[in-house]
């Protein structure tokens, strides 16, 4: 029964950063490339010849992995994929502001486009919680209202 | 007989997750591509779009490069760009010719009125000292806790402008209609973030952009040689050197 519970509140969990990594990715794909290369570049310690393949790349991941979490398709990698990237944005931010002492006003973290913006530090808190999510739901061996747990996974 | 079931169960399995990343690839393809269709069937210039239909233009015609700016004067990006657009008119003198958009974002309280000062500054034929005016001080105006008017007349005054004019032209609201026609002419180009630079049909978003690839695609079209730095090809555009013909695509 509390397991039960516990299930209903990392459900909750597996579908906010389900949709939050889906919804970034999306925004993302659908608008012009070199708006998220932008993005991207505002944090001064990313080289810029990896830039071009970061941005090309990562929608993607997000995009895909995304929706994997929300469906509940190769749940436990897909979480992980996610936790990671998550984790990853968080050393950027963190390393930015260490190194170059700001942070960009922006994130861009759901395309220029999108109707969501949050500033650097907000989205900072946001994604050690993602990560904290991820790595719960990874943990789980068995995920019940997915595909995994229907195709017998 | 339960190895059997277990690949069954696994092919069952892999094949739902082709058909889910296909489903999910093809969808996104699709949408960008009927986004890139309406792109493409859209004029790139809307009639009448601005209230004093001469271009801000900085640079001869003969240039062999037209490059269009998007930009709004409260925007510190758009400041540091204007540095890099600076150092690049300086290094091919003649080669380029730049075309300013207005392009205020609803973010920045003061930008429409930075905007419509600059657009007032335009019709009597001041605009560029007035621009780089306003992003030499873009600190002091963009900081104020009220409307930056005084210090916009104050700039203007600078700038040797006919203050009656100038006055009036502040009040008249068909120089702001025309300073949102040209921002919806962008977002018509999928413009969504300052500074946006378009050189033909390539996109430059932000300073560092427009230095890094930038700068190799104007040597690329005036057939210099590139400077060191390595993006991934764009399948679209041929890679060859080209002689030092006009961009196709320009306003």
């Amino acid at each position: 029964m509390k397991r039960e519970s516990s299930y209903k509140i990392l459900f909750l969990g597996r579908l906010l950063i389900g949709l939050i990594f889906a919804y970034s990715g999306y925004t993302k794909l659908v608008e012009p490339v070199e708006n998220f290369q932008a993005a991207i570049a505002a944090y001064e310690i990313i080289p810029y010849v990896f830039i071009p393949w970061i941005a090309r790349l990562i929608p993607w991941i997000e995009f895909i992995f995304g929706v994997f979490v929300i469906v509940g398709y190769l749940t436990r990698i897909s979480a992980a994929m996610l936790a990671a990237m998550s984790w990853s944005f968080v050393m950027v931010i963190a390393l930015t502001w260490l190194m170059t002492g700001s942070i960009p006003a922006d994130c861009g973290c759901f395309g220029e486009g999108s109707f969501v913006h949050f500033p650097a530090y907000q989205i900072f808190i946001l994604d050690v919680i993602s990560t904290l999510i991820g790595i719960r739901l990874c943990l789980m061996r068995s995920h019940p209202l997915s595909l995994d747990a229907l195709l017998g996974k | 007989m339960i190895r059997l079931s277990l690949n069954k169960m696994n092919l069952r399995y892999i094949v739902t997750g082709i058909l889910l990343t296909s489903l999910l690839v093809l969808s996104v393809l699709f949408i960008k591509q009927q986004k890139a269709h309406e792109l493409a069937t859209q004029p790139k210039v809307l009639p009448s779009v601005s209230y004093y239909p001469v271009p801000k233009s900085m640079g001869p015609d003969s240039a062999p490069i037209k490059m269009i700016e998007y930009s709004d004067f409260q925007c510190p990006s758009c400041r540091f760009a204007t540095e890099v657009l600076h150092q690049l008119l300086a290094a091919y003198p003649g080669k380029i010719q730049l075309v300013y958009h207005h392009y205020p974002l609803t973010g920045h309280p003061w930008s429409a009125y930075a905007h419509q000062a600059a657009e007032c500054m335009h019709i009597q034929g001041k605009f560029w000292p007035y621009h780089d005016m306003l992003y030499k001080n873009q600190r002091e105006w963009a900081a104020m806790p009220e409307p930056p008017v005084s210090k916009l007349v104050e700039y203007a005054e600078g700038c040797g402008a006919n203050m009656e004019l100038f006055s009036n032209c502040m009040a008249d609201p068909a120089v702001t209609s025309g300073i949102y026609a040209e921002k919806n002419e962008g977002t018509l180009r999928q413009v969504n973030a300052t500074p946006t630079f378009f050189m033909g049909d390539k996109r430059y978003v932000g300073p560092r952009e427009l230095k890094e690839r930038g700068e190799n695609d104007i040597r690329r079209v005036l057939g210099l040689p590139e400077l060191s730095f390595s993006a991934p090809p764009d399948p679209q555009v041929d890679q060859t050197p080209k002689p030092p013909t006009a961009v196709p695509g320009g306003e």
